[in-house]
């Protein structure tokens, strides 16, 4: 019994994590059709920015948290106004977006790893300590994960879905023309999205440091299974992003605890493909597959 | 025999020709080995090529079909005593019978899932191979794992050019390169200027039409994806020959990164683009040698340069620059 506990619960957080990883790249593939290949690396952008508030700037951990996401938010930014902007409507753009924020990724990691080296330090950004509820030991720093995750992707749906600058993002993820014509300014919700996008890998980049260690390439294991999330809720849903990544995050605590974690993400993988099989466009995700 | 075919075969040749030359003049057998390092890039880059430029399929598992033929001929050679000569056709169909299985998993699906289950797929082949720990035989005294762990697989028994050459051992192998490269470059020839070609070329124009007139969308497209990985495959096998190694460096990020860069530099959907591409790609790498570590900075400068400012790559501003003065000459006339 204390064992299925367990597992809901590093189920729970490993899902939450995920969630957080994979929520930010739902929504700008769901309003831009563009894929950010450098979503891991924001990750570890925001690792790192919450780690130099902290340790060299000595601001607390909250605020050291909060710098983390501002830094992630200034990095989608910037990936707007220096690349992004520049594609939009051209063509191919679903291939060759891919291809540009896979070198802004390799370039950015190269900068990180230039920047604070290889060594793989500790994020100061977490909590200490357990507590022991009904003979299952929980760290605060995975109660933590909960609450921030829950937060953020609460704060998010909640903008989405009531706030005015919500409808006129879903309104351009709907139809781009029909959007532009009500007088929407479609750039300047692109510029949003990538924010709030970074801003999403930025906290999710200081959660995941928390459970390990700090490294240049940490984002990339979190950002390839924010990748299969989205491919398996069906590119651009985010709420069927939300909700996978928990499933996921359950299964794989599952795998890991009866099958050991080297299988994790390919007995993941094998689920994926046959979800896919059944329905190619994911399982939240519209028909968009040309039939033949 | 339409005349582009023809007429990029005989260019082909022509190259072909003068790299079999390149052993002679060049007697350093550093900027040799460059070059055997070029001819292998190259040949990958044109197949990934015909791949995403030509059949729209935007895969980021080459890398995996590339270690498949490397791998391949390390494990055949090293457990089963296969002959290398042997082993690098068998890597390459190996390499083509994955590309099935993987094709009939992905390739129905839209471009970016394909790019992001590829991706996924080479990553998980890279896991499992690193979080190896079981032994499976000993060789030399050291531990050998099934997949060679996080160390590989190195004394790959080599071609038998060291004991027939003796010193110029490396010109029997640049040789070797040099007809995989050539196999490689003509198959992609012919696959993009033959039926095979017009058929990418119809579905990639108006996939509704195409399919009317009774084009098989994801056969085609599993089609191209097993003939390139089988030359992708061989491509891998010659690597591991050569260098007598394979490891999982092969799946690198920064790896894939330089041959992306190579195709997109040389540019999509051209012919010899790719070509063109890892020759600019391998000097400018070579050159910043000098200047310290900033290898993965420029691939990855030079990449996002390229997609937002010339996404057609140096094939497409030439192609640009012909329609340009074509038309300013039947103004002219005019």
């Amino acid at each position: 019994m204390d064992a299925i506990f367990q597992i809901i619960l590093s189920g729970l957080t490993l899902g939450a994590m995920y969630a957080l990883g994979s929520v930010g790249l739902a929504l700008t593939y769901g309003t831009m059709r563009m894929f950010n290949m450098a979503h891991g690396v924001f990750m570890a952008i925001g690792a790192y920015g919450a780690y130099f508030a902290a340790e060299a700037l000595g601001i607390p951990i909250l605020l050291a948290l909060l710098g983390g996401i501002a830094t992630g938010g200034v990095f989608g930014a910037l990936l707007h106004l220096l690349v992004v902007r520049f594609m939009l409507g051209t063509k191919d753009f679903e291939i060759n977006i891919l291809v540009a924020t896979a070198g802004v990724g390799i370039l950015l990691q190269d900068l990180l790893l230039k920047t604070f080296g290889a060594y793989p330090f500790r994020q100061p950004v977490q909590m200490e300590g357990t507590v022991n509820l009904a003979g299952v030991t929980i760290t605060f720093q995975s109660m933590a994960i909960l609450v921030v995750a829950f937060v953020l992707i609460a704060a998010m749906a909640w903008a989405l879905t009531k706030t005015r600058f919500g409808l006129a993002i879903r309104a351009t993820a709907m139809n781009r023309e029909a959007a532009l014509l009500m007088g929407v300014n479609v750039t300047a919700i692109y510029l949003q999205v990538l924010i709030i996008a970074g801003m999403l890998a930025g906290a999710a980049g200081v959660m995941i440091s928390s459970l390990s260690t700090l490294s240049p390439d940490m984002g990339t294991n979190p950002a390839i299974r924010a990748f299969v999330i989205c491919v398996v809720a069906g590119l651009g849903s985010v709420g069927g992003a939300g909700i996978t990544a928990i499933a996921l995050g359950l299964i794989e605590a599952a795998i890991q605890y009866y099958i050991g974690a080297r299988f994790g993400l390919p007995l993941m993988l094998a689920l994926v493909v046959l979800v896919l099989i059944r329905r190619p466009a994911g399982l939240f995700g519209r028909e968009e597959v040309i039939r033949s | 025999m339409t005349d582009s075919i023809r007429n990029n075969l005989l260019g082909a040749v022509l190259l072909l020709g003068a790299l079999a030359f390149v052993p002679f003049a060049i007697g350093e057998r550093y900027l040799l080995n460059e070059v055997i390092v070029f001819l292998l890039w190259a040949s990958v880059a044109v197949q990934w090529n015909v791949l995403t430029g030509h059949a729209g399929v935007f895969s980021l598992g080459q890398m995996l079909l590339f270690a498949i033929g490397a791998y391949g001929v390390a494990m055949m050679t090293t457990y089963l005593g296969f002959s290398p000569w042997v082993a690098m056709p068998v890597g390459a169909v190996a390499a083509a019978i994955a590309a099935v299985f993987i094709g009939l998993a992905c390739l129905r699906l839209a471009t970016a899932y394909v790019a992001l289950l590829t991706f996924a797929m080479s990553y998980m082949a890279y896991v499992l191979i690193i979080t190896e720990t079981e032994c499976f035989t000993t060789i030399g005294g050291g531990c050998q794992r099934f997949f060679g762990g996080t160390s590989g697989f190195s004394r790959i028994e080599d071609l038998g050019f060291r004991k027939l050459l003796r010193r110029d051992w490396i010109v029997g192998n640049y040789f070797v390169v040099l007809a995989i490269f050539a196999l490689s470059f003509l198959a992609s020839i012919i696959v993009i200027h033959g039926r095979l070609g017009l058929a990418f070329r119809a579905l990639a124009d108006s996939p509704a039409y195409a399919a009317a007139r009774g084009l098989d969308r994801t056969r085609f497209r599993i089609v191209a994806f097993v003939i390139t990985a089988f030359f992708t495959g061989l491509t891998g096998a010659a690597y591991a020959v050569h260098f007598r190694t394979a490891g999982p460096s092969l799946f690198d990020f920064s790896t894939l990164l330089f041959i992306l860069s190579m195709v997109i530099v040389g540019g999509l959907r051209s012919t010899w683009g790719p070509v063109l591409g890892a020759a600019i790609m391998m000097t400018l790498v070579e050159v910043s040698k000098d200047m310290g570590e900033i290898r993965n900075a420029m691939i990855g400068f030079i990449i996002v340069l390229f997609v937002v400012l010339m996404p057609d790559g140096i094939a497409g501003l030439g192609r640009r620059l012909r329609a340009h003065i074509r038309t300013s000459k039947t103004k002219e006339t005019a």
